[in-house]
């Protein structure tokens, strides 16, 4: 998704800037409040961005002969929000940009929308939809996670297609190009994405279940269900 | 702990499935290179913009892997330190409620 460096005209690559400066300063202003008043939060960070940093880092085959990668954020949008999560996506496309080429320092505005604020925003819309409702929480998580991530992809390819409109059928038809490269590679990714995720949380609801109570992530009679036992 | 491993079952068989179908595909005797999206992605600007992607120049200039071997390396150190987070913090949780019992 990433979109690399000199690819975007100057005056895009500062606009989506000027979108991504405001969701870091926001992300980080919540993230100190949520650490200053449960510091047991931090090992969850750690798991939740941990996952981020691996599964970027992926990049696998898919079946349209190209390579991409997924984008982990899901996880972090459930348990902190999207916020939060656009710190720790700003965190890896930097080490990316400056270490791998992989997008670069004025693209990475655009690059921190579509992964760290657009992706993760959406999977928490989809979270906040299903959380009070009867959906089971392996379901939600699996919904909010692949939809983080396509998203993350759709949006990349609506970054470029307002830079480039076709000559013919302008923004649209060039959108619908880029998602014919982005999006369609992406939606296997997605979906063993958002089991693979589903599974990690399994985990974390049956180790620290108290966690994600006192962060309110889910009802605690849900996390029973899922079996976490609370003390 | 919740008895059943459904999810497990799930992830490996999504798993397998998606290696499947890459196996499958690519036997098939296709062009297709399996470049990077980004890659391709980058090619249709070109196609799209008129400008060949030689004069697509950094704004800010960016150092560059010199080799797959290069980059391939940092890739893995990427991954190797979310791994290490994660196997720590779980290991701490682990931990912390074998203390409680």
């Amino acid at each position: 998704m990433h979109i690399m460096e000199g690819f975007l005209p100057l005056e895009w690559a500062a606009f989506w800037w000027a979108v991504a400066i405001p969701c870091l300063v926001f992300g980080i202003y919540q993230l100190r409040r949520t650490l200053s008043a449960d510091r047991e939060a931090l090992p969850l960070l750690g798991v939740t961005g941990g996952f981020i940093f691996i599964l970027s880092s992926l990049k696998l085959p898919s079946v349209t002969g190209s390579c991409s990668h997924p984008t982990g954020t899901g996880l972090s949008a459930v348990c902190f929000g999207p916020f939060v999560t656009s710190v720790v996506c700003a965190i890896v496309l930097l080490f990316q940009s400056l270490f791998l080429a992989h997008g670069g320092l004025s693209t990475l505005g655009a690059n921190i929308v579509s992964m760290g604020v657009v992706g993760p925003f959406a999977g928490w819309v989809v979270y906040r939809a299903l959380r009070d409702t009867r959906v089971s929480l392996p379901l939600t998580i699996f919904l909010s996670c692949a939809i983080a991530d396509l998203l993350t992809y759709v949006v990349t390819s609506l970054e470029l297609a307002l830079a480039y409109p076709a000559g013919v059928g302008g923004v649209v038809s060039s959108f619908v190009l880029f998602l014919g490269i982005f999006a369609i590679t992406q939606v296997p990714l997605a979906i063993v994405e958002g089991i693979v995720l589903a599974l990690v949380f399994k985990y974390i609801v049956s180790l620290k279940p108290e966690i994600l109570v006192r962060l309110r992530v889910f009802p605690e009679e849900k996390i029973r269900a899922a079996g976490g036992g609370v003390q | 702990m919740k008895k059943g491993y459904t999810l497990e079952i799930l992830a490996v068989v999504a798993v397998v499935a998606f290696c499947g179908i890459f196996l499958y595909t690519s036997t098939l005797g296709g062009n297709a290179e399996f470049s990077g999206s980004d890659t391709v992605g980058s090619e249709r600007v070109s196609e799209l913009s008129g400008i060949p992607l030689e004069e697509f120049h950094p704004l800010i200039p960016q150092w560059e892997p010199p080799s797959g071997e290069v980059e391939s390396g940092l890739f893995a150190l990427q991954a190797a330190i979310g791994g290490i987070v994660v196997g720590w913090v779980f290991g701490y949780w682990k931990g912390q409620a074998a203390g409680n019992r």
